[in-house]
């Protein structure tokens, strides 16, 4: 219920069609006695009213296909398969980045990183001198396996290169960073050696595809195997050393 | 899908209307109503129901409108750094001024939310609670804020109908 005199807001909900049945009966009762006012509300409704009139023909526009509700739906559509896209298209790139970083880093981590080149060492140090001491030798056990199996478990089974003349003299147990290694060291009657040498797999923690390289003198063939990464060193120029690798390529 | 549809294709008339004098500019109108109906589109789960369609549509308009002028409010300042130019308020044209209705032509001198607030209550019927709703005041602040847009229309017209006839008597 309003009360008389009407507030500004009053008059302002009259002029807006905002006030209750009763309300406008009250309010025009009172405009009919107060002219002034009733003035100043006719003012504002005919403003409204020719605000009305005026912006009428904002409604008869042509109109505008692109602002079709369909249209809208179709346009957000490609919208969303583009960031769609846009998104695939920075994944793969990324990812790209990243495998081919990786790659890189790998290529060069490799090439730093010869295969077994501490099985070539392990032949300069210990297959070189006859007098290394020596974890095992034919005369504690007759069987190099069985020393072989003691300390690693599912290692391969030892070459045997006895048709090539070369008979298991002694061997050594080692460590690399990655975890114990061992050293066997095989020789013919003519005193030649070549070495067996077994190890956890290296720096890159991967199996080495099958290969041999040469290493100034000597050569290493390695393979891997059952969680160890296995090598031959011997004379590389060597012929009895060479019937030995022939050996070797037997299924072990 | 097809029922939202044809109630946005009804309103359409009105939304462009708005926009017009949001702008006024009939092209940036409509780029207007399509954001608005964008965002219609998408927000649609969240309108309420008992809620009037034309309101909200209002509503989301006026806010897309407001956020755009904010961004290039700020642009063109930006661009004043470089060019030294002043800002480019809106100045009805000489010609304008004199052939448009008076209230017209006093109606497009008011600022935007006067135009808005006169726009959805006399032309539009809205009532007062829709009004709060979407500009997020208490009913009492649209009245006050209604009532100085009325008496600057008001103001205006008057000024406007003397303006033409101080002209012809130069």
């Amino acid at each position: 219920m309003i009360t008389l005199p009407p507030s500004e807001r009053d008059l302002h909900a009259y002029v807006d069609h905002q006030l209750s049945d009763a309300d406008r009966l009250t309010l025009e009762t009172w405009l009919a006695a107060h002219p002034e006012t009733a003035e100043q509300v006719q003012a504002w409704q005919l403003d409204a009213q020719s605000l009305r009139a005026a912006l009428s023909g904002g409604l008869h526009r042509v109109p505008n296909p692109e602002l079709d509700p369909t249209y809208i739906r179709q346009r957000m559509r490609r919208n969303t398969y583009r960031h769609y896209a846009t998104a695939a298209v920075l994944l793969v790139a990324v990812s790209i980045g990243g495998l081919s970083g990786w790659q890189a880093r790998e290529m060069t981590l490799a090439s730093n990183v010869l295969p077994m080149a501490d099985a070539v060492q392990a032949y300069r140090m210990f297959a070189v001198k006859d007098d290394m001491a020596n974890d095992w030798n034919p005369g504690k056990t007759s069987d190099a396996q069985g020393w072989l199996d003691k300390n690693f478990a599912q290692a391969d089974r030892l070459p045997n290169l006895e048709a090539a003349g070369f008979k298991p003299v002694s061997g050594r147990l080692s460590s690399t960073e990655q975890g114990a290694a061992a050293i066997l060291v095989y020789q013919d009657n003519d005193g030649r050696k070549l070495t067996f040498y077994i190890r956890p797999p290296g720096p890159l923690n991967r199996p080495l595809p099958a290969g041999s390289r040469r290493d100034g003198e000597l050569q290493a063939d390695y393979w891997s195997g059952a969680g160890y990464n296995y090598a031959v060193v011997s004379r590389a120029d060597d012929p009895a050393s060479q019937i030995a690798r022939q050996a070797l390529r037997q299924p072990i | 899908m097809n029922e939202i549809d044809d109630q946005l294709r009804e309103l359409m008339p009105r939304m462009r209307r708005f926009a017009v004098w949001l702008t006024r500019n009939p092209s940036t109108a409509d780029d207007l109503v399509q954001s608005s109906l964008e965002k219609a589109l998408m927000a649609w789960g969240d309108k309420r129901e008992e809620g009037d369609l034309r309101a909200w549509l209002f509503s989301i308009l006026y806010r897309q409108f407001l956020d755009a002028h904010r961004r290039s409010r700020r642009y063109g300042r930006l661009l004043e750094l470089f060019t030294g130019g002043k800002d480019d308020h809106y100045e009805p044209s000489v010609e304008r001024t004199v052939v448009a209705q008076s209230t017209l032509a006093a109606f497009e001198r008011l600022n935007t939310e006067q135009r808005a607030l006169l726009l959805w209550v006399s032309v539009e019927g809205l009532s007062y609670k829709e009004i709060a709703e979407i500009l997020d005041v208490p009913i009492g602040t649209v009245m006050s804020r209604l009532s100085r847009a009325r008496q600057a229309l008001r103001q205006l017209s008057d000024g406007e109908i003397t303006t033409p006839s101080l002209r012809i008597l130069k």
